[in-house]
């Protein structure tokens, strides 16, 4: 008989539970079984994967010394095969019933569609309580992948998941860790699933008999939109690439969506979960919330004595240290002009990765421009895309080509740069990105790179006995390496990916080639290393003359004012906390409560902590330390109050401010909008006295110069005992 | 009292002595001695009453904290001490006799208002340091519900820890005492630790328990002991926060209204005497 490819093979004749078969040499006792209507249960054979008889449920009594694995074992002239003797099936019964010793049961497949194929055998075999003990230590879960949950517990070594991965997909990321009782599945060298080079195809997923692989609930969330069929998202090149197992499993994670012309897409500041990728039309990216500062003044004192909040842009009023910058970075492939924060999107373009990403809000408002296609889709599906490595390349091509030249001239220092060399850059920076929590560098590594940041955040921080010192959050438009590249070539601090982020990077060669052709970029380079190394070295300064423990409350030394409260005095009757909230049109800036000096209390006000949280997450990176390391909020804070969720000290506030603003619904005529700016306490320095101070009746709210203070009231600061 | 007090004791101690200097002279030189609808006791009578309604005014000029018409403390200064020289004027305006029901109903109130006064200003005086010395973890009275709420959730959470095995393998008997002594004794106290019979309310009790507890568990779990222990001591700081709050406070629920009625009856008084 001729096989596919036409060369001749002889045939074998069996017998199988007493029928006579004949099957072509080189089939195995499973498949002549199988094709000849015998089941026989198995766990680790599929039909598309080499049989590697593991599991040993598929044995078979072929009349030798033991029983035969039917999916390896080949069938043989004249050979005899039991596939259901009362031996094999106690054999068989006995296997199943220390698998499901191991195994969760139900576990999360059967959980979720009733059908773990474990569990399934078991049943069949009227198993209902494992014989043998369970095993002590636990093998764990692995929940680091946005689309497939690991369950190590529920795992039977099967193995179908690396063949799947491997001889199917030809992606070689799965394989084997540990021996014995520890062995399972791992992950390149036994990363969780998220940080390995894993793409989600779903293959494993699939391949998978149990729950230690399966589909996580994401798809649970229904997106309003019209629903995409598999087959046509495949073919937009965007979605070319991605397995059509994944898009099938997760086909509620991407709907199409309509939008009118003038239609609002997403608000800035409001939270989502989503990306959109436009295929039709033309969309607006934009700031509704005015280019301004809160600035509280006492004109409108007198007799009344009340502050009056007014929103202040820079050219009514500027303040020491504030950005220059000419463009705010959003979460869109475009950065928007400082002086008309407005840009257009259109086919192709992605926005909202960010938010997608790491949930942080809307960083600009989005409006249908013409018509609009686009596809709205959740982080799921946005990761895999991402993981995908033709399409990455295909994104990063597009990034080189049309926002890479307004990318590093959004960078002051590099604002000089000639077109050639940023044409030169284009082609020979590295796109590179980092899972949350990656290092990117560590202090004392060799520098060969700078880094400019295209999306997320960086934390920079020194390494101290006790903890580290954070030096800088860095977010788009941030960039990091040159003092160890101008410097001795050896990296000064540890850099460390917040979240989802995506560096460019120039090599040592190309920066200094740039340093050396541009005299006023090195100039500016140098200026700024000497001025971080300053502040570097006197932090460090204070980290080594001062016990850590009380290192925290530096911040208040470094203050230019506090407010300080004598408790002995303070009969806790909240007047200053009233006279505050009526002080600032209604939103106060004082809570009474903080760190504890001996009978004063420090109330709350701007620490400038070690660790700044309140500037992680800021979409529009809006918020910073000034040099003095005292927070200063931009002009463009677009008030989505997540630096003030951030605080644990509830020092930053929302103000509201009434805006006009274009009324969408009718042309040509405005509406009022309450939008929201970030402020803190700023201790009413307009005023002769805070206005706190100004209403205490019992002479214990008092504002004072710190190093005075402290140097008057004579003691250490210590907080008090708080648990662990 | 501090130096910033002595200007205004001088001031109140100065118009005490003129005013009882007056008095004297007055009282000396009238026949039938002093009354109050006289020239001299009316002077009394209406200076004293416009002391009451100036005191009676630091209610008011606490509701609009950020006026600039003087500053809160100057403004408590003078409801302390001419509130003090108004019992004065107003007996002298009486001239120490209390004639009818209406002015004996207003010497009693006046007198009360002022003993609750001094009340008021000697706890708030010495509370505060008590407060400070008792209660190092003290936070904002409206947030205590809030913090409890939170204490009870991250009691729970070091509970499970223990009992689940999460911390160390612990035999079943153990665990099973933890899990009562938690469910029967701690969860209780943190669920209402005002209740009169909370075991754990007393630092003693819940020393000897929690000590009891680490004889029986072994040392890797004394960590979230020692947390759970602190957890109680954070809910009896709290209980003792809220206690000496209402003291610090709970006079003004006397002072106010008296205060309130002495103002009104003393107007009627006032009107009525004039009028007939």
């Amino acid at each position: 008989m001729p096989d596919a490819q036409g060369v001749r093979v002889s045939n074998v004749e069996l017998t199988i539970d007493g029928l006579e078969v004949s099957v072509p040499e080189g089939t195995t006792v499973f498949d002549a079984a199988r094709s000849n209507g015998v089941p026989i249960p198995t766990l680790c054979h599929q039909q598309n994967e080499t049989p590697v008889g593991v599991c040993r449920v598929c044995v078979v009594d072929v009349g030798g010394r033991v029983l035969a694995a039917s999916c390896v074992r080949l069938a043989e002239h004249k050979m005899v095969v039991s596939t259901n003797s009362a031996k094999v099936r106690r054999v068989r019964r006995t296997l199943v019933e220390m698998l499901m010793a191991d195994h969760p049961s139900p576990c999360a497949r059967q959980r979720q569609s009733n059908d773990c194929e474990l569990e399934t055998l078991a049943q069949l075999e009227g198993i209902r309580e494992a014989r043998f003990p369970r095993r002590i230590s636990a093998r764990g879960q692995d929940d680091s992948s946005l689309v497939i949950a690991v369950d190590h517990e529920a795992c039977i070594l099967c193995d179908r998941c690396i063949r799947g991965c491997d001889e199917i997909r030809q992606n070689d990321v799965l394989g084997r860790r540990g021996k014995g009782f520890t062995a399972g599945i791992a992950f390149d060298s036994d990363l969780p699933m998220g940080s390995s080079s894993c793409v989600s195809c779903g293959e494993c997923m699939v391949s998978c008999p149990t729950g230690a692989l399966t589909n996580r609930g994401v798809i649970k969330t229904v997106l309003p939109g019209e629903a995409v069929d598999v087959a046509e998202l495949q073919q937009l090149s965007y979605f070319q690439k991605v397995s059509g197992t994944f898009l099938q499993l997760n086909r509620n994670a991407v709907v199409r969506r309509h939008y009118r012309q003038g239609e609002i897409v997403c608000r800035e500041g409001e939270y989502g979960s989503t990306a959109f990728y436009i295929t039709a039309g033309q969309a607006e990216v934009f700031l509704a919330t005015p280019m301004a500062h809160v600035n509280s003044d006492s004109r409108s004192g007198g007799f009344l004595g009340r502050l009056s909040s007014r929103l202040l842009g820079r050219q009514q009023e500027h303040r020491a240290e504030e950005g220059r910058r000419d463009t705010i970075p959003i979460d869109a492939p475009v950065d928007l002009p400082y002086d008309r924060p407005v840009a257009t999107l259109g086919p192709g373009d992605l926005f909202g990765e960010m938010t997608c990403m790491s949930l942080y809000p809307r960083s600009a408002t989005v409006r249908a421009a013409t018509d609009c296609v686009m596809f709205e889709m959740l982080r799921n599906v946005l990761d895999i895309i991402q993981r995908n490595k033709t399409l990455q390349a295909q994104l990063d091509a597009s990034y080189r080509r049309r926002a890479l030249d307004d990318h590093l001239r959004s960078v002051p220092i590099f604002a000089t740069l000639s077109q050639d060399f940023v044409d030169l850059l284009r082609n020979r920076v590295e796109l590179v990105r980092y899972t949350k929590g990656e290092v990117i560098c560590s202090q004392g590594d060799i520098a060969d790179s700078f880094y400019l940041v295209r999306l997320g955040f960086v934390k920079v921080s020194e390494p101290h006995p006790g903890g580290d010192l954070v030096l800088a959050y860095l977010g788009r438009g941030g960039y990091f390496g040159e003092i160890g590249l101008l410097g001795g070539g050896i990296r000064t601090a540890t850099c460390t990916a917040l979240d989802h982020v995506e560096l460019v990077r120039i090599h040592a060669e190309e920066f200094h080639q740039m340093v050396q052709e541009f005299p006023a970029v090195r100039e500016s380079l140098e200026a700024l290393v000497r001025e971080r190394q300053e502040q570097n070295r006197q932090r460090l300064e204070t980290a080594t003359s001062t016990p850590l423990d009380t290192f925290l409350t530096q911040g208040l030394m470094e203050a230019q004012s506090l407010l300080v409260m004598d408790l002995e005095r303070c009969t806790r009757c909240d007047a200053c906390v009233r006279a505050c909230a009526d002080a600032h049109d209604g939103v106060t800036r004082l809570i009474r409560e903080g760190q504890r000096f001996d009978k004063y209390l420090v109330a709350t006000s701007c620490r400038h902590c070690r660790d700044p949280l309140c500037m992680v997450g800021c979409p529009v990176g809006s918020i910073r330390r000034r040099n003095s390391l005292e927070v200063i909020i931009e002009n463009w804070c677009i008030g989505c109050g997540l630096c003030a969720k951030n605080c644990p000290y509830g020092n930053i506030n929302m103000h509201p401010f009434t805006v006009l603003e274009n009324d969408p619904m009718n042309a040509g005529r405005a509406m009022a909008s309450v939008k929201h700016k970030a402020t803190s306490c700023d201790l009413c320095t307009e005023l002769a006295e805070p206005s706190c101070v100004y209403a205490c009746p019992h002479d214990a709210a008092h504002r004072v110069e710190p190093n005075e203070f402290f140097r008057w009231v004579g003691m250490p600061p210590a907080a008090p005992a708080r648990r662990n | 009292m501090d130096r910033t007090h002595r200007p205004w004791v001088i001031a109140t101690a100065a118009l005490a002595i003129i005013s009882t200097a007056a008095y004297v002279l007055y009282a000396v030189n009238t026949p039938g001695g002093p009354r109050g609808g006289s020239a001299m006791g009316l002077t009394f009578g209406m200076a004293g009453y416009a002391l009451m309604l100036y005191a009676g005014l630091l209610g008011a000029r606490k509701q609009v904290p950020t006026w600039r018409i003087g500053r809160a403390q100057t403004w408590m200064r003078g409801h302390l001490w001419l509130g003090l020289l108004n019992l004065l004027l107003i007996l002298l305006h009486s001239g120490f006799a209390f004639r009818g029901p209406l002015t004996l109903a207003l010497m009693l109130l006046l007198f009360s208002v002022t003993g609750s006064g001094i009340l008021g200003a000697a706890i708030q005086h010495y509370v505060p340091g008590f407060m400070t010395s008792r209660v190092p973890l003290e936070t904002i009275y409206e947030e205590i519900p809030h913090v409890r709420v939170q204490l009870r959730d991250e009691a729970d959470e070091l509970a499970a820890a223990i009992s689940q095995n999460a911390l160390v393998e612990m035999e079943h008997d153990d665990r099973e005492r933890f899990r009562e002594v938690y469910l029967n004794k701690v969860r209780p106290y943190l669920e209402d630790p005002e209740a009169p019979d909370a075991e754990l309310a007393d630092p003693l009790r819940s020393e000897e328990t929690f000590g009891a507890l680490r004889r029986l568990l072994s040392p890797p779990v004394y960590g979230a002991l020692d947390d759970l222990e602190n957890i109680c001591e954070e809910e009896r700081q709290l209980s003792r926060q809220i206690r000496i709050y209402r003291w610090l406070h709970a006079w003004l629920l006397v002072h106010v209204p008296l205060s309130i009625a002495l103002l009104v009856l003393g107007a009627i008084h006032a009107v009525m005497a004039l009028r007939y």
